[in-house]
């Protein structure tokens, strides 16, 4: 269930992540758009007013010079009327025109009814005047002297290059002059030439590559950047020979219509603008072209900067986006996973739970022991145990705390139980038991955890304990005399070092006498203020001749009431046994667990003097046991295991009211030392074998030596000493 | 487990003190090494600090006897603790040793 809602909510930010790019991307591309058309617009503009702005100055200008030529003239007509009959004053005329007109280069009166035509021109500096009244130029049918008289007004004539004067491009204004009765009597002329028009055009500089064009009334064409057309071509010509000529045509028709206006057209693929507007009066037009690019270069190579820079920012934005919900998709999987962790967390108490004995009281048909045992689990799964069962009449216990917390901790503590179990089932010395635990944890402990461990096993016949202690703490002893520590050797926790050596320690239980066994939760659980429970608390806590669930009851009550509500931070574990056989029996055991070294020998002696002395023996007869066991056990250290390995040998001292039995065992080659042949005494020294006295001894000293070969792999060898 | 070896007119005389059991016995036979070296004179072995003796300790004594014995000595066992003296009877040692009480 979680996954599904932990999905649906990756996919709810992916959507949202989506709509984000999406409003962004068109955003983005709205107002990039936006900007496009409007710098475009602003660029066309600029490119019209631009190109009317100069078409209007190039316009003044010719109509300036216009001007300048048609007031010439006109000043001067009435001089020509005045002089009309006098051919020779006539030149007078012309050249005082052109002398004083820079821009007019000639000038003639070309009389209507005589040949009589005075041509003034300026040529190096100096006024010439000659005749057009020649016979092969025959003036009176040149378009300058009919036209004007056809119009009956000025007319300017259409541009030509004059060969004679100089290769010039000219233009002639000329004006019917009428004589004092009204009659056309003569043309006045004057030539203009062109040349500062060519200038004036080809300055015309709107953007780089536009250029402009000016075009007489049929079309000639008058200046252009293209020499080679200039006076030669028609711009129907150009139009008649392009591709498109249907197009230009209808350019053409509209710039020579004389307005003013402008237009589209593509050449040679590219588009270009044409601005066009007419010259007063003379009927030139004149047209500026400027290529698309011109214009629109720069905006369009923005506008491809901005594009692939808005494509680079959307692509960001979508990794981005992807990153943020792969980054919540992880987010969702660790919160998964916690989910996870801590059922599984949960599972993993329930099996550590279900592990050690649960079910209180565990013996209610046995009256001879009362326990009970508690855990109080702190938050996380921990790695205390607690485990117990009795086998052949004795009750075999163990509790422990594993260092560190969590799976680890109980994993541990999990293979600590199980090893207890299997070790215990053949074993009777707690000694070997924590040795064997220890060996088999040591090896496989690659994590450096640890267990603190106490083992004991209780004779519920006669209360006698045996207890092998691994770094926990002292259990209590509760009874009505005081409470007391039992006396432990710390030794080593299970699991630091392997071949370790334990020591086992013993002592008897009185009937009513209870072992309180903790871990460190208790003692050390805190209040608040951080104080401990400590020790001096639990003791005054501990109650002699109480049962033993009332006894877990009070501890478990007072360190909650001490705890006043402060986290607990580690499992508290109790284990109360109590030991009620009044009917013990008298007999006694004590128990020695040697290395096979030589050198312990000593050890074996000072337990024959204990327990000698416990069954008050006098000197000669302890000897006599000494010399006995000395020469089983030091048989067993010598022989029973191949050379350099390590092994044990246990002796159990059982003392009855009329007799002591020593049990002898160890795990090594199977040895009868009773099959041994009888050592012969009475011979003399020369025939007296140096070896077979130990068997002898033991056979002379004790009253009965019987060896078996236990089922699992043990040589036992009972000896019994009758006493009195 | 101490062991004095002295000597006096052709007499060895070496003084045990202590316990003489397995775990020494090899040591104990090491140091008693010159009254087997001697083994043509007069050999004492004072055990009136013997406290106890294990069958490797009688184990050496008789080594010392039978040395004795090939070589034409003599092994005298000087005031041995009754229990030690019970271990000598229990195991016929006390045919084999001449036993001096001081």
């Amino acid at each position: 269930m979680a996954k599904r809602e932990l999905d649906s909510v990756t996919r709810k930010t992916a959507r949202q992540g989506l709509l984000i790019v999406i409003v962004a991307v068109i955003t983005l591309e709205a107002t990039a758009v936006l900007q496009y058309f409007y710098s475009r617009h602003i660029l066309s503009e600029e490119a019209t007013r631009r190109a009317e702005g100069q078409l209007a100055a190039t316009e003044l200008h010719i109509a300036n010079v216009v001007d300048q030529v048609e007031t010439a003239v006109h000043n001067s007509i009435w001089s020509v009327q005045q002089q009309i009959n006098r051919p020779d004053s006539l030149a007078a005329i012309t050249v005082r025109l052109v002398g004083n007109n820079p821009v007019i280069c000639g000038s003639t009166v070309a009389l209507v009814e005589k040949d009589l035509s005075p041509y003034s021109y300026e040529q190096g500096g100096e006024i010439l005047t000659s005749s057009l009244a020649t016979e092969e130029y025959d003036y009176k049918h040149q378009e300058w002297f009919v036209k004007p008289l056809e119009l009956r007004g000025g007319y300017w004539s259409e541009p030509y290059y004059d060969e004679g004067g100089g290769n010039m491009l000219m233009t002639t204004y000329s004006i019917p002059v009428t004589d004092k009765k009204g009659r056309v009597a003569a043309v006045f002329t004057a030539d203009v030439s062109l040349d500062w028009l060519t200038e004036l055009v080809g300055s015309v500089q709107v953007y780089p590559s536009a250029f402009s064009m000016v075009v007489s009334r049929s079309g000639q064409i008058m200046v252009c950047p293209a020499e080679t057309l200039v006076m030669r071509h028609t711009v129907h010509d150009l139009a008649a020979s392009s591709s498109d000529s249907s197009t230009f045509n209808s350019i053409n028709r509209s710039m020579l219509s004389g307005h003013a206006g402008n237009t589209t057209f593509k050449y040679e693929g590219k588009v270009h603008y044409m601005f066009f507007d007419s010259v007063e009066r003379t009927g030139w037009a004149m047209s500026i072209v400027i290529p698309h690019n011109e214009i629109y270069g720069n905006i369009e190579r923005l506008g491809k900067i901005v594009s692939v820079l808005m494509l680079l920012g959307i692509a960001m934005i979508i990794l981005i986006l992807y990153h943020t919900i792969k980054n919540q998709h992880n987010l969702n999987q660790i919160e998964e996973n916690k989910h996870k962790m801590e059922g599984e967390l949960k599972v993993a108490r329930g099996i550590q739970m279900s592990m050690i004995p649960k079910i209180f009281p565990p013996y209610p048909e046995r009256g001879d022991v009362d326990m009970f045992a508690a855990v109080v689990p702190a938050k996380e799964v921990g790695g205390d145990l607690y485990d117990f069962y009795i086998r052949d009449e004795k009750l075999f216990f163990c509790i422990g705390d594993v260092s560190g917390k969590g799976v680890p901790a109980s994993l541990v503590m999990a293979v600590s139980r199980s090893l207890f179990r299997t070790v215990s089932a053949h074993e009777m010395s707690p000694q070997r038991i924590v040795t064997a635990m220890n060996d088999s944890m040591s090896d496989m402990n690659e994590s450096n955890m640890f267990v603190t461990f106490f083992c004991g096993v209780l004779d519920l016949q006669n209360g006698h304990l045996r207890y092998c202690n691994a770094g926990h703490n002292a259990p209590v002893l509760v009874q009505e005399s005081g409470n007391k520590e039992l006396t432990v050797v710390p030794n080593l926790p299970l699991g630091i070092m392997p071949g370790m050596y334990f020591t086992e320690q013993e002592t008897d239980l009185e009937c009513g006498t209870g072992l309180f066994l903790y871990t460190d939760g208790l003692n050390e659980a805190e209040n608040p203020v951080h104080e401990l429970f400590g020790d001096a608390r639990m003791m005054k806590t501990l109650k002699a001749g109480v049962e033993s669930r009332v006894l877990i009851d009070t501890v478990r009550e007072a360190v909650h009431t001490f705890a006043d509500g402060a986290p607990q931070s580690d499992d508290l574990t109790m284990l109360y046994i109590r030991f009620m056989n009044s009917m013990k029996s008298e007999e006694m055991e004590r128990h020695l667990i040697l290395h096979n070294d030589i050198q312990q020998i000593p050890q074996l002696a000072e337990f024959v003097e204990a327990v000698a002395d416990l069954a008050h023996l006098d000197v000669g007869l302890t000897m006599s046991l000494n010399l006995a066991l000395e020469e089983a056990v030091s048989n067993v250290i010598m022989y029973a295991y191949p050379k350099g390995s390590d092994g044990l040998v246990e002796l159990e001292a059982i003392i009855r009211k009329d007799s002591m039995q020593f049990i002898l065992s160890d795990n090594g080659t199977p040895f009868d030392p009773t099959a041994a042949p009888e050592a012969d005494i009475t011979l003399d020294v020369e025939d007296r074998p140096i070896g077979g006295l130990g068997i002898f001894l033991v056979r002379n000293i004790m009253d009965e030596v019987k060896y078996t070969r236990s089922d699992d792999g043990k040589n036992i060898l009972s000896m019994i000493k009758k006493l009195n | 487990m101490e062991v004095k070896i002295t000597e006096k007119d052709n007499v060895m005389i070496a003084a045990l003190a202590g316990r003489l059991d397995t775990a020494v016995s090899q040591e104990v036979a090491t140091a008693l090494q010159p009254l087997i070296d001697n083994a043509d004179k007069t050999l004492v072995l004072d055990c009136k600090d013997l406290a106890y003796i294990s069958s490797s300790g009688l184990r050496i004594f008789l080594t010392i006897r039978k040395a004795a014995a090939a070589k034409g000595g003599k092994v005298i066992v000087r005031d041995i603790t009754p229990e030690i003296r019970q271990v000598f009877m229990m195991t016929g040692f006390l045919n084999l040793f001449e036993i001096q009480e001081s």
